[in-house]
């Protein structure tokens, strides 16, 4: 019987076509589910790595003061001088490579948990620039979308495919089935290169370039200005104390960026603290505060974690002044 | 629409899906609007360009036919005028004015010719040589003229091979869109097949080699040379599996509907010397050049100084074909100079052989060919890919110093692109010297042949690069 209808559809073309089809994509299936369902189990069971503090920072943490940002973030805020200066736990969620959407996505999952008092968002400039590839830099939320909801709306911006793209298991753990690997090795749950969160960079700034090679002019997206209001609103609808901070650079910018100037206005409208330490004549041009042009050395963030530090504590002083008043 | 885009895959299955469902007279139809839809997904405006050429190539062809004499050649004329006007405006007017300027400037003018503010047509070069190609066929009474407008139009914009190729000639293609093609079970399959090889190329070898390439190149004065071999090795693995990724999926595409486009890929890394590696890459195109350049400059029935100067000018000229910039045209005047070079040492180097003795053992004879060849193209690939000239020589003279350590910035990354690689060579190899064995897309076994289609899908899945970016050759 079951031989006599399968020499049926072998003799119509397309009806054998769609049947080996469809047993080739029953097997694709089951070997997507399978190995998408391994790779989910081995990515959150990592205890360390640039992985796992992004799990952290999304479903775990619970500190007091959290600081958001890309690698600038990243290695310029060290959480420990928080902590000890403003008796608040403290925690860098910052990624290298990530900028307004992933701040704001990994915000919205924080937020569903719980209020933190204090967040600190390091401010890129040019951070509202028209670059596409920005929105590819959101295939490190994809390990979160089946599991938070509230980050679909912003992951989906990436492309307008994302939702028929997650019907795979394996996708979201793209390009990191290594890193998979080795976070769940021995080796690395001994490495312990971060520090809450912070991690220092210890080279030297050597034989920079001193010219200025940023530009004026770019066109704006402003899908990244929505996002970035959405962080602001967020914050003031969680009743979260926010401070944005540009965290300074090597080399003097010859322009006021035009990102930087936007970002100040928003934050301005909205009643938040903008931080501009980008010119900052104490870091500029001074090597030994820098690993590279654009990143702080260790020694650098603490200089700069304590003068940000001295700053918010001014003014949280004048704001419970003018409470009091 | 890229063809590694979900776009493309949405536009294919509906296309192909209205494709069949028409009765085949009117298909060219459903090809037409297809394919100008797919045209201006890239910048819409630019389908007038095409539509110009396409108005003067099918009235220009049809009084070629009609008319005799210096009327004929007079129409041939407007007509290459005509494209050759298209590609001179839009890809090397501003390289010649370029120039020009620093030309008068070093002698003390300035230069009064404005630059023109325009975006490079995607697959300007390509589609304008297929144009030629007709044009040419026509001339020389190979081809007759095609009278339907609709059909000539879709020879022109037939979507998979419009904006890289194959370099189609109208005697192999044009009949087909006015032939019926069923769906046939196996000529869909081996169609599908070839797609998802293409894909695998591009995905998972192309872009992600260029990853590392790009941060190698983009940066020369950071990295050292053993860094800068590895990546023109890596740059000649992805443009290889970029371009013939394209090709395989523009071929798997056309033929998913029952079109043969011509070969333009094979195994081009496995030849024995530069004749043969022209023989190999980008068929389409170096056939094309044969066929319309060196013939018309009178091919080997010159002297030999002149085939010399001939063969030099043709590989010269398919460097600036590429692109309007010095690294290109350098590109291909070192691929003249080795198959001058070649032929010229070719009683030399066989004595040289039999006095070392190297051709008693053939396997190993056969090895050190194809390394030196592949060496050489290597060389030749570091002009394609460097920023300008100036940087390319930086490069070849950091790569002769054959120091410092190999630049990873990422482990895996380096993984992933070893593996392609060796997914690569491990087909390659099988289908170059192991001829009708090993199969595995065409194994006996279901299973084998299942497990194999599935293994290119999860892998893609895996370590595929789905951000990467444009197809190479777009940009020609």
């Amino acid at each position: 019987m079951i031989k006599k209808s399968f020499s049926i559809i072998k003799k119509n073309h397309f009806k054998y076509f769609l049947f080996k089809l469809v047993v080739l994509f029953l097997i694709v299936f089951i070997l997507d589910y399978v190995i998408g369902n391994i790779l989910t189990y081995f990515y959150f069971k990592q205890k360390s790595g640039l992985l796992y503090r992004t799990t952290y920072s999304i479903e775990k943490t619970e500190a007091d003061l959290l600081i958001f940002g890309s690698s600038r973030a990243n290695h310029h805020y060290n959480p420990n001088i928080f902590e000890n200066r403003m008796n608040l736990h403290s925690y860098n969620v910052g990624r290298d490579g990530n900028f307004i959407f992933y701040h704001s996505a990994v915000l919205k999952s924080v937020l569903k948990r719980y209020s933190p008092k204090i967040i600190i968002l390091d401010f890129v400039p040019s951070e509202f620039r028209e670059e596409n590839h920005i929105y590819d830099r959101l295939s490190s939320l994809l390990p979160y979308y089946r599991t938070h909801p509230e980050m679909r709306e912003i992951i989906n911006l990436k492309s307008m495919y994302e939702k028929v793209k997650m019907f795979s298991y394996i996708y979201p753990y793209n390009s990191l089935i290594f890193s998979i690997a080795i976070g769940n090795t021995e080796f690395n749950k001994k490495r312990n290169y971060d520090f809450k969160g912070y991690i220092p960079l210890k080279k030297i700034l050597n034989n920079p370039i001193k010219i200025d090679i940023t530009s004026s002019r770019y066109e704006i997206d402003n899908i990244k200005i929505n996002a970035y209001k959405t962080f602001i609103q967020d914050c003031i609808n969680s009743n979260v104390k926010l401070y944005i901070v540009c965290s300074p650079y090597y080399i003097k910018s010859n322009h006021i960026d035009y990102s930087v100037r936007i970002g100040k206005e928003i934050a301005r409208r909205n009643n938040i603290e903008f931080f501009d330490y980008s010119n900052n004549p104490l870091f500029l041009n001074n090597s030994k505060l820098f690993s590279d042009i654009s990143h702080l050395n260790d020694n650098g963030a603490t200089i700069f974690s304590n003068i940000l530090i001295n700053n918010i504590k001014n003014k949280l002083k004048v704001s419970q002044f003018q409470y009091k008043l | 629409m890229l063809f590694n885009s979900f776009h493309f895959l949405v536009f294919f299955i509906i296309v192909t899906s209205l494709y069949f469902l028409t009765p085949y007279q009117k298909r060219w139809f459903i090809l037409l609007i297809s394919s100008c839809y797919f045209y201006m997904t890239f910048v819409p405006i630019y389908i007038l360009i095409l539509g110009f050429t396409i108005v003067i190539d099918y009235f220009s062809a049809i009084y070629i036919e009609n008319s005799e004499g210096k009327k004929r050649k007079r129409f041939f004329i407007i007509s290459l005028i005509a494209n050759i006007s298209v590609l001179a405006i839009f890809k090397y007017y501003n390289f010649l004015n370029q120039n020009f300027s620093f030309l008068i400037n070093t002698l003390g003018f300035i230069n009064p010719i404005p630059y023109l503010s325009i975006l490079l047509p995607v697959g300007l070069s390509f589609h304008t040589f297929q144009s030629i190609s007709y044009t040419i066929e026509v001339y020389r009474g190979n081809q007759k003229a095609e009278r339907h407008f609709g059909i000539y139009s879709l020879y022109v914009m037939f979507y998979p091979q419009l904006i890289a190729g194959p370099i189609e000639r109208p005697q192999n293609l044009l009949h087909q869109f006015k032939e019926k093609y069923d769906f046939e079970y196996n000529r869909v399959v081996d169609a599908l097949k070839l797609i998802l090889w293409g894909l695998f190329k591009k995905l998972v070898i192309a872009d992600r080699l260029a990853i590392y390439v790009n941060t190698v190149y983009n940066n020369p004065e950071q990295h050292n040379g053993n860094t800068f071999f590895l990546a023109t090795i890596f740059f000649a693995f992805q443009i290889y599996c970029d371009f013939s990724g394209y090709s395989d999926i523009a071929i798997g595409t056309a033929n998913f509907m029952g079109f043969k486009l011509m070969k333009n890929f094979n195994h081009p890394y496995f030849s024995r010397n530069m004749s043969e590696f022209w023989s190999r890459w980008h068929i389409s195109l170096s056939t094309w050049f044969k066929d319309y350049l060196y013939v018309s400059f009178g091919g080997n029935r010159v002297s030999i100084h002149l085939m010399y100067l001939n063969l030099f000018l043709v590989l010269l000229i398919s460097g600036l074909w590429h692109g309007a910039n010095w690294t290109y045209i350098i590109c291909g005047a070192i691929h003249g100079f080795y198959l001058v070079f070649a032929i010229i040492t070719k009683e030399f180097r066989k004595k040289i052989n039999v006095l070392i003795g190297i051709e008693k053992i053939p396997w190993l004879n056969k090895l050190l060919k194809v390394i030196i060849t592949f060496m050489l193209t290597c060389f030749a690939w570091i002009f394609f890919r460097a920023n300008n000239v100036t940087e390319a020589f930086i490069i070849i003279k950091k790569i002769f110093t054959f120091s410092g350590v190999v630049f990873i910035e990422n482990p895996s990354m380096m993984i992933y692109s070893f593996l392609g690689i060796f997914i690569l060579l491990f087909v390659e190899i099988k289908d170059e010297f192991y001829i009708g064995k090993y199969y595995f897309f065409r194994n006996t076994s279901w299973i084998i042949r299942n497990l194999s289609y599935a293994f290119l899908i999860i892998t893609i899945l895996l370590i595929g690069v789905f951000d990467g970016g444009e197809f190479i050759y777009f940009q020609f």
